[in-house]
């Protein structure tokens, strides 16, 4: 089963895509099928949200409403230091795990 | 100036020193010269300046190193620009952005490397560029760049150090 993370940020364009790179990138070389997508955060709403399995936003993020699924902030991936990183790739792998998702 | 790397994500026309008390000064200032060069279309200011409000994108430098200033990567969608660059703005004066990943903390900025993004699956992610500069540069080298008094500096140490 592919696992599938919605990241966001303001403008969808840089940090969602840097985001997306790098959790496809990483989890990938740590055996799992994920297929991540980049969008703005004023455009995820509800039912978008039915087609994902994670939401990575790069922040705190005030959406109006409660998501269903797991969020797990990825804004310390932006700085592309693995310290910084892995925590955070070991939560969304924490998540896979408990929730059966590979 | 005469644009010298027209392919490249830096331009030396498109490098700057600038003095404003806060960011909607710095933005429109910038704004205006970006637009007379054609990088950006008119409603660009209003659009990075609005975002900004929303999605701050200040980035605290001090895990990386707490010697260096910080930064922020003020941008919008890329509907409203023409370009595929990055334009360094070297602040006189420290001006105050919230943190991207934690808005609620702020953060005294003292260098924009602003991004211009018209094709943001196009290539290689700029803002990974952006942070693996900033994260494996010496200090020497960010030294220069975060201390240059003017543009030909910024453009000179960013076409040399930057890994493309």
């Amino acid at each position: 089963m592919t696992v599938k993370i919605l990241a966001a940020c303001g403008a969808g364009v840089n940090s969602s895509h840097q985001i997306k790179d790098a959790i496809e990138k990483e989890f990938k070389k740590r055996g799992y099928s994920v297929q991540a997508d980049a969008v703005m955060v004023k455009d995820v709403n509800e039912d978008m949200m039915k087609n994902y399995d994670i939401f990575t936003p790069i922040a705190k993020t005030d959406l109006g409403f409660t998501p269903a699924i797991p969020v797990i902030n990825a804004g310390p991936i932006l700085y592309r230091m693995p310290a910084m990183a892995k925590p955070v790739y070991d939560k969304i792998e924490g998540v896979i795990k408990k929730e059966n998702l590979k | 100036m005469a644009k010298t790397v027209e392919n490249d994500l830096f331009d030396a026309a498109l490098a700057f020193v600038e003095d404003g008390d806060d960011q909607d000064t710095v933005f429109k200032q910038v704004s205006d010269q970006l637009l007379v060069a054609g990088a950006v279309k008119p409603d660009f200011y209003e659009h990075l300046s609005e975002r900004e409000k929303n999605y701050p994108t200040g980035i605290d430098m001090s895990v990386v190193n707490a010697e260096y200033p910080n930064v922020a990567i003020p941008h919008t969608e890329g509907e409203f620009v023409n370009v595929r660059k990055i334009v360094p703005i070297r602040l006189k004066k420290p001006i105050e952005f919230a943190n991207m990943i934690a808005p609620d903390q702020k953060l005294k900025v003292s260098f924009l490397f602003m991004i211009l993004n018209n094709d943001p699956e196009g290539q290689a992610n700029v803002l990974a560029q952006i942070m693996d500069f900033l994260t494996t540069s010496s200090a020497e080298t960010l030294a220069k760049l975060f201390g240059a008094d003017d543009a030909a500096t910024i453009y000179n140490v960013l076409a040399t150090s930057f890994k493309k």
